[in-house]
């Protein structure tokens, strides 16, 4: 998949400044981009959709094992205690975050969709007619994070 | 005091009473909501004396809560806690008769600024 940078205000480094200042606040861990680590294995993706002056969708997909670990972080919960829905809760939190920050850089006035999560080790997320417009990928500890941004 | 938190993700309502908690005002008593709907009839049946609450939920939304609560003569002192915060959002929310808008992520010492003054009357 090839990135193509059509009109966005949003750069891959305050991508990387977004997401960094939520997993350090509420995870206590460092992001550190990092595009060399392939996300391999099964994964969660967090989607949240921007509509109004702006259309497009904000995806953050990590490896399944840093989902848990974030979840447990954000849960302050012990290793292996929580639920499949817990772990999608926490990781749709997170992509409501980095999406609602993502959203208050883009034209404006729009709305955010609530977020969606889908896993498992092979699935597709489609937004029909969009193009992805500014990625980056972000190591972490369980694996790395990817975050894209696509406009309609 | 009440502090009623509303926000759709049990995650985010973890965090915020965590950060409540760490931001010294863990001797208030904390009461859950998971959107607007849910928050309009937990403020009448335990009548909270804050209510923090999402933007962004399902159902009945923040600023439609606020919106519902200021409608039925309700004047509970509430405050935003929302990953979004443009200008223009800064301003409906005042206009509609918040506090406050705490944006996320938002460290003990953002509660402690925002929350002092109103939990202190």
């Amino acid at each position: 998949m090839t990135t193509t940078h059509q009109a966005t205000a949003v750069t891959a480094e305050q991508i990387a400044e977004i997401a960094g200042d939520v997993w350090t606040s509420f995870l206590s861990m460092d992001l550190a981009p990092d595009g060399s680590e392939p996300l391999t294995g099964p994964t969660l993706t967090g989607c949240v959709h921007i509509s109004g002056d702006w259309d497009g969708s904000v995806f953050v997909q990590c490896a399944a094992d840093h989902a848990r670990l974030a979840a447990e972080a954000m849960f302050a919960a012990d290793p292996g205690t929580l639920s499949p829905d817990e772990v999608s809760d926490a990781l749709g939190e997170l992509t409501n975050m980095v999406g609602g920050n993502i959203k208050s850089l883009l034209p404006a006035p729009s709305k955010l969709s609530v977020p969606s999560v889908a896993g498992g080790d092979s699935y597709t997320l489609r937004i029909p007619g969009a193009t992805r417009v500014e990625a980056v990928t972000l190591r972490s500890p369980g694996g790395p994070v990817h975050i894209s941004i696509w406009k309609v | 005091m009440k502090i009623l938190i509303v926000d759709d993700s049990r995650a985010m309502r973890m965090i915020v009473t965590r950060t409540l908690r760490q931001a010294g005002f863990g001797d208030h008593e904390f009461l859950e909501a998971e959107n607007g709907a849910e928050g309009l009839a937990l403020v009448d049946s335990a009548d909270p004396d804050l209510v923090l609450s999402d933007w962004n939920m399902p159902e009945v939304n923040g600023i439609e809560f606020l919106q519902a609560l200021r409608s039925k003569g309700s004047a509970v002192r509430f405050g935003f806690v929302t990953s979004e915060s443009t200008d223009a959002m800064r301003t409906l929310a005042a206009e509609a008769g918040a506090l406050f808008l705490i944006a996320k992520p938002f460290t003990a010492d953002t509660f402690v600024t925002a929350l002092g003054s109103v939990l202190a009357v």
